[in-house]
């Protein structure tokens, strides 16, 4: 009995080792970028400027070998960048830098992305709600990533007591806004909402935007530790001017640019994804970057943001804005380069 | 032997077979026929349609994940064999590592999975290495039962005829734990699978778990439902090497 089964073990031992064998292997070859940048989701659309920048060699003109890594749902950028897992990080949006900052991790914003809030509040014309006093005492849906906040400062700005709201989390799917469980439901501009006119309609649909309330939390913003920016601002500017670069050709060739975010994720919805480039160059071109261009940290919203984020305690102590955002990095862009 | 063994499996091949006919046309016949919403569940044809139209991600996603599964599951196995032989023998190891071993099934995997990011980064290894660490306890676990399920008797057969601590381990313990470590492999199986599409959820663009993961977000059920029947598949057809695997092996075991 032990003579025969042996050489089926020896079989099995030289499978494992050979394994083991291609492990370390894979572990040596792990070495070999130069910068990295940490998105916040997987490929899509909403990151088409990044995308579009590595695939003309824009980086690459820069002297920058860049992987873009994308991110997840247990993904933290500001970790991940703080701790130089990453070189740059596409961070949630300014209230992401400054809990992070709260925290004490050492991560600067050196760019904001949409220039007003990317997501609305939104209810459906045959509904119960028509104004935002209508939202007590029904459900509204919403992200306690942040979200939530600005809900709570809109409630509280027109003086409705956020208690007589029933506020819930929002999960994945918007199925049970379109079916009518939830009343109001959260939704970014690029894609829950283009989801939801598809299957809703536009023309059923009642938005609450945020911006149109006072309240605008910039989002998608540039993040990179307080080390790098020190030690490497040319390595900062070089690639914050390709990914300018980029963003501006995207905005030029929709079509080609989401060509390329479809090489990445073939399995993605080509119309959806052109309505997402469509919402992000709306967002993205908005307001200051109107008049100082792409990426621009504008003060006045920042400290707005700082206090009403402060007002309910999501950060315990104040933030130094000139260290969490540093526009010095854009300041020393020539301005055309900026320029959508 | 040998043609037995091939009839059994063709006939349990041919059972198999039907079964999942008969469930697809289930599917197929229902949603066409009762006229069910493709948001709700999609019917086979989409399905399909959509893997044909699109097959590269599919394909890079079914090796990738595959070798993820397969690397961590190796070297779970690996580990775990090293580990049962070595606290069977030291009863001091035994008392130190296995608590620690039991302590760190614990701890979630999502909570495991950012971690393994920061000291691995993005690459295969780093989801091989969740797929190892869902999968090495149970491994462990079964060797140390196996080997300590041992008759005695036997054992001191053995040794009455001079045989060396060596000579025991490959021609008696090891083979009578095989039972053990065969179940303790299906179960790995299964638990290095799930560990290789949840590390995908770490940020990646290449694998099952990055398809599911998109497609969920998205509410695309096309591919949510593609990629749910491709995990199955790979789950399938890795539990069915296993299986044929313990048939060659422990060839002497009744079977049931």
């Amino acid at each position: 009995m032990s003579i025969t089964t042996k050489p089926a073990w020896q079989r099995l031992i030289t499978t494992l080792a050979l394994a083991a064998l291609y492990l370390i292997c894979s572990v040596a070859e792990a070495q070999s970028t130069q910068a990295s940048l940490r998105l916040k989701w997987l490929p899509q659309a909403q990151f088409a400027g990044f995308y579009v920048a590595l695939a003309k060699g824009y980086y690459a003109d820069e002297g920058i070998d860049l992987t873009i890594n994308p991110g997840g749902p247990n993904i933290l950028t500001e970790n991940l960048v703080a701790s130089g897992s990453d070189t740059f990080g596409l961070s949630g949006g300014a209230e992401s830098v400054f809990a992070a900052r709260d925290r004490d991790l050492p991560v600067v914003a050196i760019g904001l992305g949409t220039q007003l809030t990317d997501f609305v509040f939104v209810a459906k014309q045959d509904g119960p709600i028509e104004t935002l006093e209508d939202f007590v005492g029904h459900r509204v849906t919403t992200w306690f990533t942040g979200a939530n906040y600005v809900l709570y400062a809109m409630l509280a700005e027109q003086g409705i007591d956020r208690e007589t709201v029933n506020i819930q989390p929002q999960q994945v799917s918007v199925t049970p806004f379109v079916d009518g469980t939830v009343d109001v439901a959260t939704a970014t501009w690029y894609n829950e909402l283009n989801t939801i006119r598809n299957r809703v309609g536009e023309e059923n649909l009642r938005i609450f935007s945020p911006d149109d309330y006072g309240i605008t939390f910039p989002r998608d913003a540039l993040i990179v530790s307080e080390r790098t920016l020190a030690e490497r601002p040319e390595l900062v500017e070089g690639f914050v001017r390709a990914t300018l670069k980029g963003w501006k050709e995207a905005f030029s060739d929709h079509d080609a640019a989401v060509d390329t975010v479809m090489q990445w994720a073939p399995t993605l919805d080509r119309n959806h994804q052109l309505a997402m480039l469509s919402e992000m160059q709306r967002l993205m071109t908005a307001g200051p970057a109107e008049e100082f261009g792409l990426y621009w940290l504008d003060r006045e919203t920042l400290e707005q943001e700082h206090d009403l984020l402060r007002r309910y305690d999501v950060i315990g102590s104040d933030v130094d804005l000139d260290i969490a955002f540093d526009s010095r990095i854009l300041e020393a862009i020539d301005k055309d380069e900026r320029m959508p | 032997m040998k043609p037995r063994l091939a009839t059994l499996a063709h006939g349990a091949t041919t059972r198999l077979g039907l079964t999942v006919l008969g469930l697809a046309l289930v599917w197929q016949a229902s949603t066409a026929l009762l006229g069910v919403p493709a948001s709700y569940l999609p019917g086979l044809d989409a399905i399909f349609s959509m893997m044909h139209r699109h097959p590269a991600p599919f394909i890079a996603g079914f090796i990738r994940t595959a070798s993820e599964m397969l690397i961590g599951l190796a070297a779970g196995t690996l580990v775990g064999l090293i580990n049962g032989v070595l606290l069977h023998r030291h009863q001091l190891l035994r008392q130190l590592l296995l608590p620690l071993f039991i302590v760190s099934q614990t701890i979630p995997v999502i909570a495991f999975g950012a971690l393994v990011v920061m000291w691995f980064g993005n690459s295969l290894l780093s989801k091989a290495v969740i797929a190892f660490y869902l999968t090495f306890f149970t491994i462990t676990v079964n060797t140390l039962a196996g080997l300590r399920s041992v008759d005695p008797a036997q054992i001191r057969l053995l040794r009455s005829f001079g045989a060396s601590d060596h000579q025991l381990l490959w021609r008696l313990q090891l083979p009578s734990a095989l039972p053990d470590i065969f179940i303790a492999l299906k179960l790995a199986v299964a638990l290095s699978l799930s560990g290789a599409v949840v590390g995908e959820w770490f940020g990646d663009t290449t694998g099952l778990g990055v398809l599911l993961l998109q497609s969920m977000y998205n509410e695309d059920m096309v591919t949510l439902w593609a990629t749910i029947l491709l995990v199955a598949l790979l789950g399938s057809l890795s539990f069915a090497a296993v299986a044929l695997m313990e048939r060659v092996m422990l060839f002497w075991q009744p079977r049931a």
